[in-house]
């Protein structure tokens, strides 16, 4: 057995170092729905997190684990991306499988000693809470922070808010 | 992840040394969810995602970086000590003078037109990764009067599934800001905190050119193995 490297924060410089060509334009060896997710991250005070670096994985439209990409591509299912100044971001996808369809994420930002999990549903409050994988959290109040809500065709809206009443579900890991 | 008894591994969100950790802490207990719910295999990093040389940070300029030349070496390994294969590797630090070549930073240090001091890199079959890069300064910083960084170097891992991602930072050893640096020492256990150091290993390096430093880095067990590329 080895025992395990703690984490440290992401600190406030790593944006050239991280930053993926088009890793805000998630790849799959197939074809799906395309869908646009528009998040945006604020902290305990209501001010954006505008130095966050933002991953998600999910699976793909049929509903499996992506398949390894060719040559030089990003990884199949992955995205990154960055917040800009007003916290925002932004991350094209095609729509993942399933009943109750979400992006697995992770905030990574300066003054977070570990990344927080999340996820976030791509599909109406009520299917997301038949996903049995929720437990007790399906049942929850809480659950809608991790549902995004419909802004349009094709496009999505989420609030992730790190601290205080209304407080994002992040995941213990 | 309920067991008490089990060792503290990671920081706690809040940790008030850290200023910057104050607003940014959730307050509310996190969720247990089940361990396979973050366990798909992947993503696959494709071996041509990385050149060759994107290892070596004294090669980007058009000559050689101010500073110690150093190798820093290491693998990657999961809990039960096996290698993790093409894991990518991603570095980022401050020059000799303690600065980045990063538009937010205003430390009053020159920066150097032969360092970027970024690098990335996939492991190999065995978990090995290797760069080589010139050693970072320390540098002051904002949370407390007279507040500096010991020495480091971030490094971001993204392994064969999502509990194989980590972001970390590497010290050096022999460091006298460790013992007051609130970030290294927001890990609550002391052996948990030495795994983040650095070793000095002469072979590592180059001989009559580079310092060599040793480095492995422990992530949790993946589940399941995704098939190979």
């Amino acid at each position: 057995m080895a025992e395990r490297t703690p984490s440290q924060t992401i600190g406030p410089f790593f944006h050239e170092a991280l930053r993926w060509r088009d890793g805000g334009k998630v790849a799959f060896a197939e074809r799906g729905e395309r869908v646009v997710l528009r998040g945006r991250i604020l902290d305990g005070a209501g001010d954006p997190v505008g130095d966050a670096m933002v991953e998600t994985w999910q699976l793909s439209p049929a509903g499996a684990t992506p398949a390894g990409a060719a040559r030089a591509s990003n990884p199949h299912g992955f995205a990154r991306v960055e917040t800009a100044k007003d916290g925002t971001f932004r991350i094209e996808t095609l729509m993942p499988g399933g009943e109750a369809p979400f992006l697995d994420v992770a905030i990574f930002a300066r003054g977070l000693l570990k990344a927080l999990r999340t996820r976030v549903y791509l599909a109406p409050e009520a299917r997301a809470r038949t996903d049995p994988q929720l437990g007790p959290l399906a049942q929850s109040p809480r659950l809608k922070t991790l549902v995004a809500e419909p802004a349009g065709p094709s496009e999505y809206r989420w609030e992730v808010r790190l601290q205080g009443g209304d407080e994002t579900v992040f995941f213990a890991f | 992840m309920n067991d008490m008894t089990r060792p503290v591994l990671d920081p706690p969100y809040f940790y008030p040394d850290y200023r910057s950790t104050t607003l940014r802490a959730p307050k509310l207990p996190l969720i247990e969810l089940p361990a396979d719910a973050l366990d798909i295999p992947g993503p696959l990093v494709p071996r041509a995602f990385v050149h060759a040389k994107e290892n070596d940070l004294t090669a980007h300029g058009k000559g050689a970086p101010l500073g110690e030349k150093m190798v820093l070496a290491g693998r990657l390994l999961d809990d039960a000590g096996r290698p993790i294969r093409d894991a990518l590797v991603e570095i980022w630090q401050a020059n000799a003078s303690g600065r980045y070549d990063h538009p937010g930073d205003t430390h009053d240090a020159p920066l150097d037109p032969n360092f970027k001091g970024i690098g990335r890199a996939v492991t190999d079959a065995e978990g090995w990764y290797r760069f080589v890069t010139v050693k970072p300064g320390s540098y002051p910083w904002q949370n407390h009067p007279f507040a500096w960084r010991p020495q480091h170097i971030h490094f971001s891992l993204l392994g064969n599934a999502p509990v194989q991602r980590l972001i970390t930072q590497m010290y050096f050893p022999g460091d006298p800001l460790l013992a007051i640096d609130p970030v290294f020492n927001s890990v609550p256990e002391r052996a948990a905190r030495s795994r983040m150091v650095s070793t000095l290993h002469l072979e590592t390096g180059i001989e009559g050119i580079a310092l060599g430093y040793r480095f492995d880095i422990v992530l949790a067990g993946a589940k399941s193995t995704p098939l190979g590329i």
